[in-house]
């Protein structure tokens, strides 16, 4: 349930800051499948994920989170209890 | 409406101001500068987002510059076209050291160093600054974030440093605000809605270059599209007497029973009384609505203690019927639309009953025994009435207004040439540019009168001027009962051997004294043409120019190519002219051969 619910809001954070990829295609969208994954996107993509699950960033920590499921595995075990 | 729910910020998540920012804008495409040392990241995403929401049918598009380039960045705005710049100059952008990314360190020989530096880049930044306001708006927001800890005193001891620093950006800050085009983001209002401590983000700036918290690049986004695009400002203001301009009931504690100082307990209707009197200088026009008695109404407005000058209030409505009445004869006598007025009145039950009526009226409730609530008030008005330059036709308003209902009360329901004749009324024709901001003012403003509803940005606005072929001429009026002003403009084009006009507009307080004839028949003696081509178009407003074009030619079959009215058809429909005509207006020999 409460993974369901982290997928979903991370969902929402990809299409908004990717907005051209297909729905359908997210959840395996990574920074080589991806055309404006730079590193401007992905600064706003860690600031939009910070604002969403209510989380400190760990900028190092999440440099190497470059896919969907990177960023699903690291808010797993980051955010805060009500996530997990 | 409580005046403190207008006032709620509302504070946009990232999230919202992405989708906002993501969405499809419309055919027309709005460019605009953001112009920084750093990334603007987040910001640039608040500035689209914001612009979205204030111009919800456009396409978007925000240029950034480079990193680090603020000086470069203004420069190369010069030789790009777009609708306004915001120019955000943070300590960093004066001297590198100045910022939490820089390595020079902070000896006093160092910070020394940095005051000369940063002296010689404000004026390298005030010649840029300067020349891109020429072209196009800018809105220009100075240091927002706080210095490091670079000098030796403990922080709650202000620096000779920073004093120094600070005099400095008063200094620049002050020269530019004298600039035209050059808005700089009010300071303290900055601090009321994004808080000193709140602003950085010393986490985001060492890890990515980007300073601001998300409030911080919110609020900022919000106030500098706010400052470079303000709304189309309120015109007139609609006041009750009683508990709103001055404490207590007329009727029952007389004229001198009624109070505003401090002394009596009600220096907030002084604040209230001195704020209108402000409006009513640069030319927004006030008028009265009270349920009272109305000689005793004259009789208190002779009050010598009044802060408003009495005779900037037109007109008075004193009597004892519904305010929808008197609201609407003050409208008549105004000749202005509900959208563009105010009324403030201390009874809600009397707000709703005009609101009922004219639901575009902004009604607003003057909290009289709540002086914050009328402070936020204060200043709420000054946000819907705020106006980046103040006229001498704004300044004439009210006289005028007055001169044309004495006029109007002395002629017969229909038109009276000889009265017309006897107004010996002087028009002034002069070129546009001369008169720039009015004349835009006047293009866009116009809604009755005017020929196709066209609207331009200042940025389109000045492009015209270079326009080779083009021409624009305003039209100033004066009769015995006084001075108008600039009231009309006519603007145009040399096209296929005929004259074009695209432009035609004339103020609605200039009705009914034949001056749009006398503009027709200087343009057919100033340009030699045999015909005039007018680039009409109907809009739901202009049925004044509907009726005087229609006197000329049929409208019916007004196509892309315009409406063509030969100098016969018009010398046919032109009446008797009584002008004194001063031509003040250039029409270079290229266009006179049109």
């Amino acid at each position: 349930m409460d993974d369901a619910r982290i997928k979903e809001k991370l969902l929402k954070c990809f299409s908004a800051v990717f907005p051209e990829l297909n729905p359908a295609g997210i959840e395996s969208a990574n920074i080589e499948n991806t055309s404006g994954w730079d590193s401007l996107a992905h600064v706003t993509l860690l600031t939009l994920v910070s604002e969403e699950f209510g989380m400190e960033v760990d900028f190092e920590k999440f440099e190497s989170a470059i896919s969907f499921s990177g960023f699903l595995t690291l808010i797993r075990e980051t955010a805060p209890h009500e996530y997990s | 409406m409580q005046i403190r729910d207008l006032l709620q910020f509302q504070d946009m998540r990232l999230g919202e101001a992405l989708k906002i920012a993501g969405q499809i804008g419309g055919v027309r495409k709005r460019d605009l500068h953001l112009l920084c040392g750093f990334t603007p990241l987040h910001l640039q995403t608040y500035v689209i987002a914001y612009l979205r929401l204030r111009f919800p049918e456009d396409t978007i598009q925000v240029h950034p510059g480079l990193y680090g380039d603020l000086e470069g960045n203004l420069e190369r705005a010069l030789d790009q076209s777009a609708e306004g710049a915001i120019a955000v100059i943070e300590w960093a952008d004066l001297d590198q050291r100045l910022g939490f990314r820089g390595n020079g360190g902070w000896r006093t020989q160092t910070i020394d160093d940095i005051v000369a530096q940063a002296k010689e880049k404000c004026a390298r930044l005030e010649k840029k600054l300067e020349a891109l306001a020429q072209k196009i708006p800018l809105t220009l927001i100075s240091p927002t974030l706080p210095l490091p800890p670079l000098t030796q005193n403990s922080p709650v001891q202000s620096s000779k440093f920073e004093l120094r620093l600070n005099a400095l950006l008063e200094e620049f800050l002050l020269k530019l605000s004298e600039s035209k085009g050059i808005r700089p983001m009010s300071v303290s209002n900055l601090a009321v809605e994004s808080p000193h401590h709140t602003r950085h983000d010393v986490k985001m700036d060492l890890a990515t270059g980007f300073p601001y918290s998300l409030p911080h690049a919110d609020a900022l986004a919000r106030l500098g599209v706010r400052c470079l695009f303000p709304g189309e400002p309120k015109k007139g203001l609609i006041t009750d007497l009683d508990q709103t301009l001055w404490k207590g009931i007329l009727g029952d504690l007389g004229v001198n029973g009624v109070s505003w100082s401090i002394e009596d307990k009600s220096q907030i209707h002084a604040l209230y009384q001195q704020l209108l009197d402000s409006l009513a200088e640069s030319g927004v026009l006030v008028a009265i609505t009270s349920k009272n008695d109305s000689s005793l109404v004259n009789e208190a407005l002779q009050r010598t203690d009044l802060l408003i000058h009495p005779e900037t209030i037109y007109p008075v409505e004193a009597g004892w019927g519904p305010k929808s009445e008197s609201v609407s004869r003050i409208l008549k006598a105004w000749n202005m639309g509900a959208d563009s007025v105010v009324l403030i009145d201390d009874s809600q039950m009397e707000l709703s009953e005009v609101s009922e009526r004219f639901p575009q009226i902004e009604c607003l409730l003057f909290p009289s025994s709540d002086p914050a609530g009328v402070l936020a008030l204060l200043k709420h008005l000054r946000e819907i009435f705020g106006r980046a330059e103040i006229r001498e036709e704004d300044r004439l308003r009210v006289a005028s207004l007055r001169a044309a209902n004495a006029m109007h009360s002395g002629v017969s329901e229909t038109r009276s040439d000889e009265f017309i004749a006897r107004l010996q009324a002087k028009l002034t024709f002069e070129d546009g540019e001369a008169a720039s901001g009015r004349t835009f003012e006047l293009v866009n403003k116009t809604n009755q009168f005017n020929l196709n509803g066209l609207r331009f940005t200042e940025a389109e606005w000045h492009a015209r001027f270079g326009h080779p072929g083009s021409f624009l001429t305003t039209v100033s009026y004066e009769d015995r009962f006084g001075q108008l002003g600039r009231i009309a403009v006519l603007g145009g084009y040399c096209k296929g051997g005929r004259c074009v006009v695209d432009i035609f507009v004339l103020s609605c307080r200039a009705f009914s004294r034949l001056i749009e004839f006398q503009m027709l028949r200087q343009l057919f003696k100033k340009s030699g043409s045999e015909s005039v081509v007018f680039m009409f178009k109907p809009t739901e407003r202009n049925g004044p120019m509907q009726a005087y074009l229609g006197q000329f030619s049929s409208l019916e079959n007004a196509a892309a190519e315009g409406i063509e009215v030969s100098s016969e058809a018009f010398v046919k429909a032109c009446p008797t002219l009584h002008h004194e005509v001063s031509e003040k207006w250039t029409m270079q020999e290229s266009k006179r051969s049109c």
